[in-house]
């Protein structure tokens, strides 16, 4: 079948349901179901959570008096401003994101560089800043029991297989659970990035 | 201002919603998700709309936002997948008034619709009459390897378009 016999085909096709200029004006009221809108959502949405949950966090731990509890919350209130800086880097980054100008390569490799950052971040603060917390957590215990206890406490090989045995549960399910999440959330698609572009370089 | 620039945006979608609609067409089977798509690609085109200059052709730069979002920018609902087969088209084809036209052009918008969606955007820009190197310029390969992959499309549609094949 030759390209001109394709050519004719095509140009023989039957007309459009044309749109009407009032939809068209609707349709530029909706909202976007890009990737890239979808990833600011994302990054809006922690920006503001974490805020508000960092809000709350600091009314709360001036309420408390000095102590482990106190310590941990404002460890957390540090990492939280740390993660707003990284939400504004990187709604500044997708903001000028813009495929008018990219080819449909340039615009592939953005986009898997801009889902794998993205996913990477998450992966990292879920499977290695939980377990680092809940390390972080029994060591405040620690100093707020008293270093004695504390060793007292841990010198029972009991005490030592909880421990364990609950931070590897804690692990593996944060893990399992992260991992699952974030496939589902942008994992297939990245997949299918990738893909496109290897189908690219065929 | 803002209002002129949307009546000259909403003319200027008017005047090459066929663009639109092929697209559409091409990266979608089920009619609800192809007007999603033709409504995200009008979202898209809207949003560029400000940085177009008028350096490059109005089809090029439309072509470019369009493919874009149909081949990686526009995430589908699940409840769009579907699967298609030549028998569907048929029956579609018997159902309405069609002619031979009619039937040839839904034939070749079945074949194409197998191809990868790499493939499909450049056999629809070939079709369209786009030049080599405005494809290989929209898609990022070189004009060499549109030829090879334009020999390895016809073989394809060939395959494809012929009843013994398809029925």
């Amino acid at each position: 079948m030759e390209l001109d016999e394709l050519k004719s085909i095509w140009k023989n096709n039957p007309d459009f349901q044309a749109k009407a200029e009032s939809e068209i004006a609707l349709m530029l009221k909706g909202t976007s179901q890009s990737i890239v809108h979808k990833l600011k959502r994302s990054v809006w949405f922690e920006l503001i959570f974490t805020a508000i949950a960092g809000i709350g966090l600091l009314v709360y731990a001036l309420t408390l008096p000095s102590g482990a509890l106190k310590w941990t919350s404002i460890s957390i209130l540090v990492l939280f401003v740390v993660y707003s800086f990284y939400y504004i880097k990187k709604l500044v980054l997708l903001k000028r994101f813009n495929p008018a100008i990219e080819n449909v390569r340039a615009n592939l490799e953005i986009l898997i560089n801009n889902l794998t950052g993205y996913l990477k971040f998450y992966k990292r603060s879920y499977t290695i800043l939980y377990p680092v917390y809940f390390v972080l957590g029994l060591l405040f215990a620690a100093i707020e029991r008293g270093t004695d206890e504390f060793i007292e406490i841990l010198s029972h090989p009991k005490t030592i297989l909880y421990l364990i045995f609950v931070a590897g549960v804690f692990f593996f399910f944060s893990t399992w659970f992260t991992n699952w999440y974030l496939k589902k959330l942008y994992g297939n698609h990245l997949t299918k990035l990738k893909g496109l572009l290897n189908d690219l370089d065929v | 201002m803002a209002i002129e620039e949307e009546k000259k945006f909403i003319n200027l979608i008017n005047e090459h919603q066929g663009l639109i609609h092929k697209i559409s067409m091409m990266y979608e089977h089920d009619p609800d998700a192809r007007n999603d798509l033709f409504q995200e690609i009008v979202l898209q085109l809207w949003k560029s709309f400000p940085s177009f200059r008028g350096e490059a052709k109005i089809t090029t730069w439309m072509y470019r936002i369009a493919l874009n979002t149909a081949i990686s920018g526009f995430r589908k609902s699940t409840r769009h997948i579907k699967t298609e087969d030549l028998q569907e088209v048929h029956l579609n084809i018997s159902e309405g008034a069609g002619d031979d036209r009619e039937e040839d052009f839904q034939k070749l918008q079945w074949a194409i619709r197998q191809l990868s969606e790499i493939e499909r955007a450049i056999i629809m820009l070939a079709l369209e009459e786009v030049p080599y190197e405005e494809i290989a310029e929209t898609i990022g390969i070189t004009q060499n390897n549109v030829r090879v992959r334009m020999n390895r499309i016809r073989e394809k549609l060939r395959t494809l378009m012929i009843p013994e094949h398809g029925t």
